[in-house]
């Protein structure tokens, strides 16, 4: 790549000549302002912030479409810049409603961010402002308010490069300028939330969100989509120990910036739900009734042991981490000492050209990788449901997974003599269950996950249970969660009995006999590095924030 | 002054008066020489773009690439939307073949096998008269496939606009011809680089093409020595306003607009012998003139520049003594708010709140500092836009504040008093 040696803000960087003077700038650490272009987007060029001064050019020049250029002489905050960067910011707030008080966007805002870095502060607009349409259901998942708008494209653009749809576009002229979609269709792509994260204004707004919080509230954790094997990176929004949001979080090797909306609004509603399993429970005379752990363990403990190996089955999790699963077939094979070893497969519909997959679960390589898969002469998923049918299998041992809802697995679960299940809600499974303990959801443990790339990526608790706190365990926090007081509502939310599956697997073991040294998740993690292939040499701070990649004897960080 | 653009010949829209006076000769001059040598001849002959902003036309022809290796366009220019222009139409309606003449010979000079006329959807009833001019010169063979035997072929096409005025600028009207919303492109990629369809385009205005057969005919020489020699050749002026003989004049470069305004050939003086107020020279985006400034002042692109304002479109608003000033500044912002595109935030935003500051000088509801607020705001877009539509509202603006100050600041002081009272 042939560099060239410009001049910005009177200091010389040497860059790559195919950069605009934005993009140069901001790799060396200078800001230029910015509210249409998107690296993830065309740039259009129609905001005017970013006007930069270029000497010997007449004009400011938009700095997101002009080129570096050999011995170009740049200056972005001369008072020439900045005055024609306060003019852009007064114009933008003449007819924008000023509404941050009840706009859900208030404190992620770019509008409100630059109104206080790039303006003047006071506006000398004395005139009436337009007004527009509010309140207009765009999409079925995004609500439009036109007065907030400032007509950047981003949302258009989106549509149409990434989505691949064309459903947005401006209509009228001026001041008057308005998105809409065509008559009688809506915003309704797969990826239609999108818009609202790089929507630069309050405009466009999450339905399933608005009004439920405002952003400073609310603690930010970063973790991984389980929605299917994309493993899109997500930040999970959560207050009052309560998820309320998910967002896409930018890996460039995994989903770029976005996510799609099943991810985004399906995926964690169980976490809060109504029929959460707030602490284990054993079936008794039909009823499956609350118990401690130390009951529901030995329960398991001694139902397990009272059958012989090739009458016992398991099924790990393509939901579970890799640390669950890992803990999970080495219990089964040195301790339950069973080869009938596999997990239930989730695979609907075909693989999409932009991020959804067919395969419906977050960790199904992972899980192969790891362990759960049938051993020498052991049966496979279909064999151990055709087992139970024929009764040669009468206990089974299933992780995280509602298996009675693939279709023909049910007939078979009420065959069995012996049923025990990790679950997180209640589901058509957990009513066949023996013994069902209360596993933590994706939200509120540690681990990994390996997503259809190879690619080991973090889940990092954001929602307390009862064996977790706040402070002590290092979560995000938001503001309220630092500086509430005690008898605030605050901190109150609700927290549930339930642990992550390796810890209960663990408890179980140690019961029959087998001591496991798992106190926490790095551990059960550094002996999956140590005990397989792939996984050698990486550790939690190798995977980071934005994961590794698992090979054959080689691991790409 | 003969008349060449517009020649008082009856009838000399049908093919065959046209050819009878000459018509299409030029084109059969022009296929004999090189289409290097056309553009040569039309560089020599000083020709400047009559669309407003007076470029040279040979100069901006010899920006396309050569060769014919992929596809060049023309797009010629006929929206005419800038408020005090009416010039094209003329062509349109008296010499549509000077103008289908022209575009042949630019389309062999640049080797484009394809052109289209763009024309405001108002004119509607001209728009079937160059398509009826369009039809008779394909069926003499002199557009279409093999022109007059030399292998060269090129086919014309006349695109109506839809009622914006931001399609008359050059690379909205590309979008609109390609069926896009009429948003300006930014700018480089220049048309000559990346225009219609992504290909190399050139955009010339309705008259100056038809200026073009002129100029094969009698030679570059003759040419450049009509009018001032820095904008040569004849110029169509359009007078309205306060004049008794308002319409559109062929004239040499470089008349005094006084002469424009007051000779009985053209605009014969105001009405009721009022004096002249101001003028706006060259359509309604062009600076406007104090009326006792304008002796001296020529209708060229130098002499009005001298002036400050632009000869811009030619087309001439006279404004007598009794004119509210403020109220035609006021219906000109509301005209450039209306036509924003909406693209860029200036724009978009500075053009609607000039019109609700004017409004309020309008009816006397200006406070003292709105006389300088005015101003500044039409700073803040001028120059910060994508197209130039932001200057073209800005610039009345700032002139009329300069050269009228006192009418403006009397609408405040009349507010004041009117509050005292």
């Amino acid at each position: 790549m042939p560099n060239v040696k410009i001049t910005l803000d009177g200091a010389q960087y040497e860059v790559d000549n195919k950069k605009t003077i934005l993009e140069a700038a901001r790799d060396n650490k200078i800001h230029i302002p910015h509210f249409c272009y998107h690296d993830k987007l065309s740039a259009s060029g129609n905001c005017r912030i970013c006007l930069v001064e270029v000497e010997k050019m007449p004009k400011l020049a938009i700095s997101c479409m002009t080129q570096v250029a050999e011995g170009m002489i740049i200056n972005t905050k001369n008072e020439r810049v900045i005055n024609a960067r306060e003019a852009v910011m007064e114009f933008i707030l003449i007819n924008h409603p000023l509404d941050c008080p009840i706009c859900d966007e208030a404190g992620e805002c770019k509008l409100q961010d630059y109104a206080y870095k790039y303006s003047k502060g006071f506006s000398r607009f004395v005139d009436t402002k337009n007004h527009k349409e509010k309140r207009v259901e765009i999409g079925p998942r995004v609500m439009f308010d036109a007065e907030r708008c400032i007509s950047c494209s981003r949302c258009i653009r989106f549509c149409d490069e990434i989505a691949g749809v064309h459903q947005l576009q401006f209509v009228n002229r001026g001041d008057r300028v308005t998105i809409q979609t065509f008559p009688g269709e809506s915003l309704d792509n797969p990826y239609s939330m999108n818009v609202v994260d790089i929507c630069p204004v309050g405009a466009l707004t999450n339905k399933d969100f608005r009004f439920k919080s405002r952003v400073w509230e609310m603690s930010f954790t970063d973790s991984v989509c389980h929605g299917c094997a994309r493993g899109c990176n997500i930040e999970i929004g959560v207050r009052n120990n309560e998820i309320l949001r998910l967002n896409p979080r930018r890996n460039d090797d995994v989903n770029s910036a976005w996510m799609c909306d099943h991810g985004r609004l399906n995926t964690w509603k169980n976490v809060n739900a109504e029929n959460r399993i707030k602490s284990s429970k054993i079936r008794k005379e039909g009823q499956l009734v609350e118990v401690g752990w130390d009951e529901a363990i030995a329960k398991a403990a001694s139902e397990l042991k009272s059958f012989g190996k090739n009458e016992i089955a398991v099924l790990g999790s393509a939901f579970a981490t890799n640390e669950d699963n890992y803990v999970f077939a080495k219990f089964a094979r040195e301790v339950l000492g069973t080869r009938n070893i596999d997990f239930c497969p989730h695979v609907e519909g075909t693989d999409d050209a932009v991020l959804i997959r067919a395969d419906k679960t977050p960790n199904a390589s992972g899980a192969e990788l790891v362990g759960i898969v049938p051993q020498e002469n052991g049966m496979d998923f279909q064999q151990i449901i055709s087992a139970i049918k024929a009764g040669k299998i009468k206990a089974l041992y299933c992780l995280e997974d509602d298996i009675a809802s693939v279709p023909g697995i049910e007939d078979a679960l009420s065959n069995l003599e012996f049923f025990a299940v990790h679950a997180t809600n209640h589901s058509k499974t957990t009513q066949y269950a023996h013994v069902v303990f209360a596993a933590s959801t994706y939200a509120e443990k540690n681990g990994t996950v390996t997503n259809f790339q190879k690619r080991v990526q973090r889940v990092r608790p954001a929602v307390t249970t009862f064996e977790q706190d706040r402070a002590l365990d290092n979560f995000e926090m938001s503001r309220w969660d630092k500086f509430a007081a005690h008898n605030d509502k605050w901190g109150k939310g609700p927290r549930r009995d339930a642990r992550p599956s390796w810890k209960i697997i663990t408890s179980i073991a140690g019961v029959m006999g087998t001591k496991y040294k798992f106190n926490n998740a790095d551990d059960v993690f550094n002996e999956i590095c140590q005990k397989i292939d792939g996984f050698k040499g990486l550790s939690y701070l190798k995977v980071g924030v934005k994961g590794a990649v698992v090979k054959q004897n080689h691991v790409a960080v | 002054m003969e008349k060449f653009i517009l020649p008082e010949i009856k009838d000399h829209h049908q093919i065959d008066v046209y050819e009878q006076h000459g018509g299409y000769a030029a084109l059969k001059k022009a296929v004999q020489m090189k289409p290097d040598e056309v553009i040569d001849e039309v560089k020599k002959s000083g020709l400047r773009g009559r669309g407003g902003a007076c470029f040279p036309t040979g100069l901006k022809w010899s920006f396309m690439p050569k060769g014919n290796d992929k596809p060049k366009y023309l797009a010629v220019n006929g929206d005419e939307s800038e408020p005090g222009t009416f010039k094209d139409r003329q062509i349109f309606e008296f010499n549509p073949h000077l103008l289908i003449e022209g575009i042949i010979i630019g389309c062999y000079a640049m080797g484009i096998n394809a052109a289209y006329i763009y024309i405001r959807g108002e004119y509607g009833k001209w728009i079937s008269m160059v398509d009826k001019a369009l039809a008779d010169a394909y069926a003499k063979g002199y557009i279409g496939i093999n022109i007059l035997g030399t292998g060269f072929s090129t086919n014309i096409y006349t695109h109506q606009g839809a009622g914006a005025y931001i399609c008359g600028e050059e690379s909205a009207l590309m979008n609109s011809v390609e069926g896009e919303r009429g948003y300006p492109r930014i700018k480089p990629p220049f048309p000559a680089q990346r225009g219609l369809w992504g290909a190399p385009t050139t955009i010339n205005n309705v008259e100056t093409m038809s200026n073009i057969p002129l100029i094969i005919n009698k030679g570059a020489e003759w040419y450049s020595k009509i009018g001032v020699a820095k904008h040569p050749g004849p110029i169509l002026v359009g007078i309205s306003g306060h004049v008794n003989n308002p319409g559109v004049y062929e004239i040499p470069t470089g008349v005094p607009l006084l002469t424009l305004i007051n000779d009985p050939q053209y605009g014969g003086g105001v009405p009721g012998g009022k004096s002249i107020k101001a003028v706006i020279p060259g359509g309604s985006s062009t600076m406007i003139l104090r009326g006792e400034n304008l002796e001296g002042v020529n209708m060229d692109a130098d002499s009005l520049k001298a002036a400050g304002s632009s000869v811009g479109t030619a087309g001439i608003m006279v404004m007598d003594e009794d004119t509210d000033l403020v109220r035609v500044l006021a219906r000109i912002a509301h005209f450039y708010h209306h036509e924003s595109c909406g693209q860029c935030t200036p724009c978009r935003e500075g053009t609607g709140w000039l019109e609700k500051m004017l409004h309020r000088f309008e009816h006397y509801e200006a406070r003292k500092e709105d006389v300088d607020m005015l101003v500044n705001v039409a700073n803040q877009i001028e120059g910060n836009t994508v197209c130039a539509l932001g200057d073209a509202a800005a610039w009345p603006v700032q002139s009329f504040v300069k050269r009228f100050r006192e009418e403006f600041e009397k609408r405040v002081k009349e507010k004041e008093e009117i509050n005292a009272a």
